[in-house]
């Protein structure tokens, strides 16, 4: 990884950025994510398939923000993830630099969003292959299969919000979860209450969720929630033929409308 | 025990369905009392929330209807409805939470005939299909763990 | 603390013959927060209203819930009854125990049962409700009118004769529009620029009328009573104060040869011109695409000529900004033309034209100053066809609509053409004949019977020519199918009207809707034909869909009337029931995060952006913000809302999720 550590080098140098967000190794083997500030410091950067976190969530935190402009470290679901950010305002093209790193592990050079979009539109932007597997199981299985496939996951669920946390769309100060007056999610951990956050989880994220992954790899009790947000990914593309992510001027599938969607259920 | 009477909840627009029956209590067209209706100035205020809500405090049915498209009073609100409703539904078949319990209907002022003719069948569906226990499970459930873990 | 008041009607009997409501009264009575609780013969009449009002004095009420009909019936009542007590109208909710209980279930426990739990869903949302103020919005009395027809003028005139203020915009270099163009106008045969120029000279003298010829409009912001138009003033070359409209330039500019819109190509015009000879002003401009100087740098002849030196050829476009408070739309129509008919020719033949062009050859102060002679050869023609429905009521060629219009004027063609040819021979193809308006029918009798004109009833497949003759080939479903040939001189296409070119730009840029055809739409296709979609946007003549003078004239009338409705209050009233982001202690200043979806969501484009500052002016967060003018409480963005950040007056979220949990539990 020369080439990201050069450039990353370069631009620390150069005062272009402030902050290159990427990855390093930890203590335990894993990666982890690094905020380098000190252009003396860029060897530390990695990249290796132990690099799969969505880094685009730190975009939005303050304290990412407060250092300045930043580069990123961006693979294909971060760069979509970077796209959404920019079209829900959240982020400003002219405070990122992007560096690039193909599926292959290669840096390449994103020289600005239009590049950026250009690239995108030469990717796979369907759900992983082995998710696609576990989706069409799940499809495949009797309403009741599915129901106790669900409640049996979500009973697990400890309401920890990792998966929140961990997802660059759930960038909201307060979120719906945090709403007392209604009380709209009980806020217990017990089935009810797993079931109905899972439920507006998946509700905020159709037509956001860039199928990244994060939230089911943040999760601590293992539920496969990212299965719902990547489900209704699917449907987005197969009801409205759009993937999330692609241009920093997307409009939102569920804030837009065509006369003509098609569905077959209301009578 | 007595027969089962469903208890289904009506989420509906103002403007045309809320007017449609209207047109069938004007036109004193007879339909089933287990459904009760709760106005809304538009489709599109509807929250999918709600749904859950009435699932939770032991509807076994919905209704959800507004007026046909092209004809929203507010012009577009029926059509983001809608997009809410297909993800809402596939979202729900995916979790195998049975969408046999919600009719999604368009009604308009004019069809007074129509909403009892909704309303019946939805009845008369989710009495086939007995009380909705598989979300209200879920509640008791939590509430039992509570006093549990007190 | 609450204290609720229920009023249970028996409407008559309608309500009490299957609702037992003494129970329901005394049932709801005993709940929570409930301070009253009666029943009544009629709620609505003078002694039910006095009840509520005492009861809401007497027992000190912070809400009520009248059980009765539809709110859609009388929630007014009600609530105006409640203000008259001292009560704010928003905390008087509507139980329907008519329409949706007593009318259409059996008599029965379940039916009461039922109208108990409508009444404590009802009793459980107003303990939230709040007490909500009316809005009140300032009108800017100034009109704009965009389209300077017969539509456009007729409204600017009767709004100004009102008393008020008008901006009438006018994208070509005169007013008149198509009527100006008209030779004479059915079912009268009186002369049409001898009816309009008066209006025309009237727009132009009257005080209250500011009339920008050779003018757009580009953009618009805000809402009823209070838009902001910009207006971009083409330049027209020339310094109108000056000129004094002598038209010594148009005669000497050496650029003679430009095809004249006016005459609908059938002559040609300079490239300093006045449109025609009674255009309202009655300046010249220079088009700058025709002009010898701008293309080729070098001619400056009218400058020379010009007594007065009012030529300025550096002059540039004009932008202008005008606060109004409501606008007509009146931007007229368009035809097709004869290139839109490949089976006709494609409008190679030169001989046939379309209706507008016989307008032009018929009008006394057209080309042939009123003979009608072909345009290929200047001969009278001895046999002429007419071709209706060109195009209109034929979904194969996109146009599944009737033009209205072209019935009755190509009999007038055909009378006009057998007035000025005696022995000419006057052909009408046709599908059916619509001639319903005053006199119309008795115009087309007149034309068959009086002036001999020939009526087929069949559809024309193909023109071609043959020997300097056009071949019309059609059918006569009069006589079973049987083929048709006419040799005709000259063929003349009542053209299908389809919408004015630009007309989508406009309906994008003024934000109102438009039909598939790009048809302006009206609010209701019924009730409310005059008005749009947006508040204080109106409509008139056949911008909406083709229309006669008549028609035209009188939703012109009625347009303006609308307008003058609006302008005789000073303060527009609207109802309370918006919608609102929520504003929080700063830093955080609202729990709205800006990601701007709800904007996209929005029918009216109500939804804003609100910036907080520090004291330096940084920017510290944006907001989504709306603007009450605009929303018309739909409350689309409300359930789009991920942070539930915006909510509805009168709708909000607590009180829906409440009505869902009284309906469901009993407390």
């Amino acid at each position: 990884m020369i080439n990201l550590v050069s450039r990353a080098d370069e631009l620390l140098e150069s005062k272009a950025v402030q902050v290159v967000i990427g990855y390093e190794a930890g203590s335990t083997g894993k990666a982890r994510p690094a905020f380098i500030t000190d252009p003396s410091k860029t060897g530390s950067l990695i990249f290796d398939d132990r690099c799969v976190q969505n880094l685009a969530v730190y975009l939005t935190k303050k304290e990412v923000r407060y250092f300045g402009k930043a580069a990123i470290v961006a693979t294909l679901p971060i760069m979509r993830s970077i796209m959404m950010l920019i079209s829900e305002q959240q982020v400003f093209a002219e405070n990122i630099v992007v560096l690039g790193v193909s599926a292959e592990g290669k840096y390449i050079d994103i020289a600005g969003i239009e590049v950026m979009q250009q690239y995108i539109a030469t990717c796979d932007l369907g759900n992983p292959a082995k998710d696609q597997e576990t989706l069409a199981m799940l499809n495949k299985m009797s309403t009741q299969q599915k129901f106790d496939f669900w409640q049996k996951e979500l009973s697990k669920c400890i309401k920890c919000y990792a998966c929140r946390q961990a997802c660059p769309m759930c960038y909201c100060t307060r979120c719906a979860v945090e709403c007392n007056q209604p009380q709209w999610i009980p806020v217990q951990s017990n089935l009810h209450g797993n079931t109905d956050w899972h439920i507006l989880r998946a509700m905020h994220l159709a037509g956001r969720c860039i199928s990244c992954g994060e939230c089911g790899r943040a999760c601590p009790v293992n539920i496969p929630c990212h299965l719902l947000t990547m489900h209704m990914a699917d449907q987005v593309h197969n009801y409205f033929n759009v993937y999330a992510g692609t241009t920093d001027k997307m409009s939102s599938v569920m804030s837009t409308f065509e006369p003509n969607d098609k569905e077959s259920f209301i009578q | 025990m007595s027969e089962f009477e469903p208890k289904v909840v009506a989420f509906v627009c103002n403007w045309c369905t809320y007017a449609g029956a209207d047109l069938t209590g004007t036109s004193r067209i007879r339909y089933a009392s287990n459904v009760k209706i709760i106005r809304f100035p538009c489709t599109g205020r509807i929250d999918f929330m709600l749904l859950l809500k009435s699932f939770a405090n032991g509807a076994d049915g919905i209704i959800v209807s507004g007026c046909h498209p092209n004809d929203c009073h507010y012009t577009s609100g029926n059509f983001h409805a809608k997009r809410r409703w297909i993800m809402f539904k596939e979202l729900m078949d995916f979790m195998g939470i049975d969408m046999n319990r919600i009719t999604f209907s368009w009604v308009s002022a004019a069809e007074g005939a129509r909403w009892a003719e909704v309303v019946n069948t939805t009845v008369a569906r989710i009495r086939e299909l007995g009380p909705y226990v598989s979300y209200k499970q879920m509640v008791n459930t939590a509430v039992e763990e509570e006093v549990t873990n007190d | 603390m609450a204290r609720i008041g229920v009023f249970v009607c028996h409407c008559g009997e309608n309500i009490s013959a299957t609702v037992d409501c003494h129970k329901v009264a005394e049932t709801v009575g005993k709940l929570k927060h409930v301070a009253f609780s009666t029943d009544y013969k009629y709620m609505c009449s003078d002694p039910g209203q006095t009840l509520i009002k005492e009861a809401i004095k007497e027992h000190n009420l912070t809400g009520i819930v009248v059980s009765a009909c539809s709110p859609r019936m009388h929630e007014p009542t009600f609530r105006k009854a409640a203000a008259e007590a001292g009560l704010n109208p928003f905390l008087c909710e509507m139980a329907n125990l008519r329409e949706h209980c007593s009318w259409v279930h059996e008599k029965n426990d379940m039916t009461t049962d039922k109208a108990i739990d409508l009444v404590r869903t009802l009793v459980e949302k107003v303990k939230i409700n709040s007490a909500l103020q009316p809005i009140k919005v300032p009108v800017t009395k100034t009109a704009l009118v965009i389209g300077g027809g017969i539509a456009g003028i007729q409204s600017a005139l009767d709004i100004a004769n009102t008393g008020h203020k008008v901006i009438l915009v006018e994208r070509s270099p005169s007013i008149g529009g198509h009527m100006s163009q008209l030779s004479e106008t059915f079912p009268t045969l009186d002369c049409s620029q001898c009816i309009l120029t008066p209006r025309m000279v009237e727009v132009a003298q009257h005080p209250n009328i500011t009339l920008y010829t050779y003018a757009e409009v580009e953009g618009l912001d805000g809402f009823i009573g209070n838009f902001t138009v910009k207006i971009r003033k083409k330049s027209k070359s020339l310094d109108e104060k000056i000129c004094t409209g002598c038209g010594l330039c148009t005669t000497k500019c050496p650029q003679k040869k430009i095809p004249n819109e006016f005459e609908e190509g059938l002559g040609f015009r300079p490239a300093i011109y006045v449109p025609f000879p009674q255009a309202v002003p009655n300046k010249p401009v220079i088009d700058r695409e025709h002009c010898t100087y701008y293309i080729k740098g070098k001619c400056k002849v009218c400058e020379v000529v010009c007594p007065t030196k009012a030529i300025r050829f550096d002059q540039p476009d004009e932008v202008i900004e005008v606060q109004i408070g409501a606008i007509v739309i009146a931007t007229g129509f368009d035809i097709k033309r004869a290139d839109f008919f490949p089976e006709y020719g494609f409008g190679k033949y030169k001989d046939v034209i379309d209706g507008l062009q016989f307008e032009r050859l018929a009008s006394a102060s057209g080309p042939t100053s009123g003979a009608i002679l072909r345009p290929s050869d200047g001969q009278v023609p001895k046999n002429i066809v007419f071709v209706a429905c060109a195009g209109s009521r034929d979904p194969a060629k996109g146009i599944a609509y009737c033009s209205k219009i072209c019935c009755m004027y190509t009999a007038k063609h055909a009378m006009l053409y057998k007035h000025k040819v005696h022995e000419g021979k006057a052909s009408i193809f046709y599908m059916d004949i619509r001639s319903a308006g005053k006199n119309y029918e008795e115009f087309v009798r007149r034309a068959i019977e009086e002036d001999y004109v020939n009526y087929i009833r069949g559809r024309v497949s193909t023109i071609y020519e043959r020997d300097g003759k056009l071949i019309v080939k059609g059918v006569d479903t009069l006589l079973g199918g049987q083929p048709v040939e006419i040799v005709a001189d000259m063929v003349v296409l009542a053209t299908a009207g389809v919408a004015n070119h630009g007309a989508e730009e406009l309906a994008q840029r003024l934000h109102v809707s438009y039909d598939s055809h790009k048809f302006f739409a009206e609010a209701h296709p019924k009730l409310k034909p005059v008005e749009t979609n947006t508040a204080g946007i109106f409509l008139a003549g056949a911008c909406q869909n083709p229309k006669d003078i008549p028609d035209s004239v009188s939703q012109a009338s009625g347009a303006a009337v609308k307008v003058a409705a609006l302008f005789s209050q000073n303060e527009l009233t609207r109802e309370p029931l918006v919608a609102f982001v929520n504003r929080t202690a700063p830093p955080l200043y609202s729990t709205c995060v800006g990601c701007f979806l709800c904007q996209s969501v929005c029918p009216y484009q109500a939804i804003e952006r609100e910036d907080f500052k520090t004291r330096d002016g940084k920017i510290i967060k944006t907001v989504a913000k709306i603007n009450e003018g605009l929303c018309q409480g739909c409350g689309t963005c409300v359930a789009l809302c991920r942070s539930k950040s915006i909510d509805l007056h009168g709708y909000t979220n607590n009180q829906m999720y409440t009505e869902v949990m009284a309906l469901l539990n009993e407390y």
